[in-house]
């Protein structure tokens, strides 16, 4: 400290820097907040692809698929929207993508768009964010994009780990229907992302970027559930976003269902920052 | 010399809660500008209101002439800040951090960056989480100043700092303020903000109490006044003493005497010249004491 050039570098008093365009700064938000989410991705990527591997590995070891289909029960074969698990697609479409593997994956961008804001003011960290010459504007697009590319990464994860295992052990699965059923995850789950992340505009408290949009997610998959087996409910289904998710392994993406979900996550985030632009920033 | 920072009926309310009421600050191009009060006087909240973290309730709210809400983004490329409560992610390092907002405000060259730190031992290569305090606000002190800001915004900066780094920070700040920058110094720590600061502004209660310069307030408070006497005073001229306006806190032995004064030097001085004096003591008090006098009851100060 003490034996430290006390010569400044540089001349005069001028301050340093030039005028950064807001897409340079959006840029090198999203590259950190990508940095700050490596770990995650990892995480979620691993699990959930193992996941599926495992259920692609076991797939050989049952022998009689049709009885098996036919022993589960009508009522919860439709209910889930089970066709076949004879074969591997109708087997993962079961097994991983109809309820474990969204449901779970939800989570992931939930967690990480609600710490953007309201768990950045918990934490205490906002006020040193916003020192910077940063509009409310491109924290919340920025974080929004930074997580759209994280949960694309972990889907893509998620196919590899899956495909290359059904050529491991000589199962069937053909690329297009794999990417398919990992592509078709990445909507629902940023509906709910981008949720989370305007109750965190909202509300500044990170537990309810987290419970309302989880209490949203299990209420929208029972609702579609229930509606299978109801014809009482059978309408209101329209109401939950998995009719629309469908099953992507099987039929193919949905093409107004993605694009009619990725909108309303759009909507959401543009809401946020609306939200976010009128509210004091607390710590 | 034009104001950086003007605010005009400055109001900030928390639903019920005060925060800051009328607040009429202006801090001059150039300044160290010491921002005084105790915890929850209002320091932190007339900060963040400045750089536009929220929104005032009422009044206004200028820095560089540019609307603190409107203009925040602007505001901010122009200003160091330095949080109160300095946190950065636990998993970055300083050297991290600095890089990122480098880029954000297109600084680049680090070479200032470095200096700072090597001069204030600021640890860059450690993550967040494995720092004490101390060295946390140093990298925050970094942070704050290196890209040469206009204006530094630094709220209790010394806090954790060992003295050592306390005197090299001081002798920075008094280096930005030789550039002709500006700094708006928040703290409840006085004898710094008396060695560094030319003007004072004291806040109370969400309410600036005084705005002065830092001579003005030490030279316009009151001294510790102590006599003594080659021979014992009656009485009745002792009372004398205790009667002279603006003397309070009286006290006396046989042939010495010792009270509070408020202004009124020269009748003191002619009444003592009645007698033999063989001591005189005006004493200035500390800044702590006259800071506290700012914290009394406006009425027991004889104040409307």
């Amino acid at each position: 400290m003490s034996t430290a050039n006390r010569e400044a570098p540089g001349t005069g008093a001028a301050p340093l820097g030039r005028q950064v365009p807001a897409a340079a700064k959006l840029v090198h938000f999203i590259g950190h907040q990508l940095q700050l989410q490596v770990r995650a991705v990892i995480g979620w990527s691993l699990a959930l692809g193992l996941y599926t591997a495992a259920m692609v590995a076991i797939f050989p070891s049952f022998s009689d698929l049709e009885n098996l289909t036919a022993a589960i029960p009508e009522g919860m074969r439709e209910g889930l929207g089970i066709t076949d698990i004879g074969t591997i697609e109708g087997f993962l479409s079961a097994e991983a993508f109809s309820i474990v593997t969204p449901l779970a994956l939800a989570f992931f961008p939930m967690l990480s768009l609600s710490a953007v804001i309201a768990g950045a003011e918990e934490r205490g960290t906002i006020d040193v964010l916003f020192s910077n010459p940063l509009p409310r504007w491109l924290v919340v697009v920025g974080s929004f994009l930074a997580v759209a590319i994280s949960l694309l990464a972990v889907v893509v994860i998620i196919g590899l780990l899956m495909w290359s295992t059904a050529l491991l052990v000589g199962v069937d699965l053909d690329f297009s229907d794999a990417a398919a059923a990992v592509l078709n995850l990445w909507p629902l789950c940023m509906f709910f992302g981008s949720l989370a992340l305007l109750c965190s505009a909202i509300f500044h408290r990170r537990l309810f970027g987290i419970a309302i949009p989880g209490v949203l997610l299990l209420g929208m998959y029972l609702l579609d559930v229930i509606g299978n087996l109801s014809e009482d409910l059978e309408d209101a289904r329209v109401l939950s976003v998995f009719h629309h998710y469908g099953s992507a392994i099987e039929e193919g993406i949905d093409g107004s269902g993605f694009a009619g979900i990725t909108c309303f996550a759009v909507l959401f985030v543009i809401l946020a920052v609306a939200a976010f632009h009128r509210r004091d920033i607390y710590t | 010399m034009a104001a950086v920072i003007e605010t005009d009926k400055l109001t900030k309310t928390y639903g019920k809660n005060r925060g800051i009421v009328d607040v009429d600050l202006q801090v001059d191009s150039g300044e160290i500008f010491g921002f005084l009060g105790p915890n929850g006087a209002g320091k932190t909240t007339t900060i963040r209101t400045l750089l536009g973290f929220q929104r005032p309730a009422s009044g206004t709210a200028s820095v560089f002439g540019l609307d603190s809400r409107r203009d925040s983004v602007q505001i901010r490329s122009r200003v160091g800040n330095l949080p109160g409560e300095f946190t950065l992610e636990d998993r970055m390092t300083g050297e991290a951090m600095l890089r990122y907002f480098a880029r954000l405000r297109g600084v680049e060259s680090l070479d200032y960056a470095r200096h700072l730190a090597g001069r204030l031992g600021a640890d860059l290569k450690r993550p967040m989480r494995r720092l004490s305090r101390g060295n946390k606000q140093k990298v925050g002190l970094v942070l704050a100043m290196f890209h040469r800001p206009e204006l530094l915004i630094l709220d209790e900066p010394t806090g954790g700092l060992d003295p050592l780094v306390r005197e090299e920070f001081l002798a920075l700040i008094a280096e930005v303020r030789d550039e002709g920058r500006t700094v708006f110094f928040s703290s409840h720590v006085l004898g710094e903000v008396e060695r560094i600061c030319d003007r004072i502004a004291v806040i109370r209660g969400g309410r600036l109490a005084a705005v002065e310069p830092t001579s003005e307030i030490i030279n316009k408070s009151f001294r510790h006044v102590r006599i003594a006497f080659a021979r014992q005073l009656k009485n009745k001229e002792m009372r004398k003493f205790a009667a002279l306006a603006g003397v309070d806190n009286f006290d006396h032995d046989s042939n010495s005497l010792s009270f509070t004064l408020y202004g009124n030097y020269d009748d003191v001085v002619k009444l003592a010249a009645r007698h033999t004096v063989v001591d005189i003591d005006f004493e200035r008090p500390p800044l702590e004491e006259i800071f506290m006098t700012y914290y009394a009851d406006p009425q027991e100060r004889g104040m409307p």
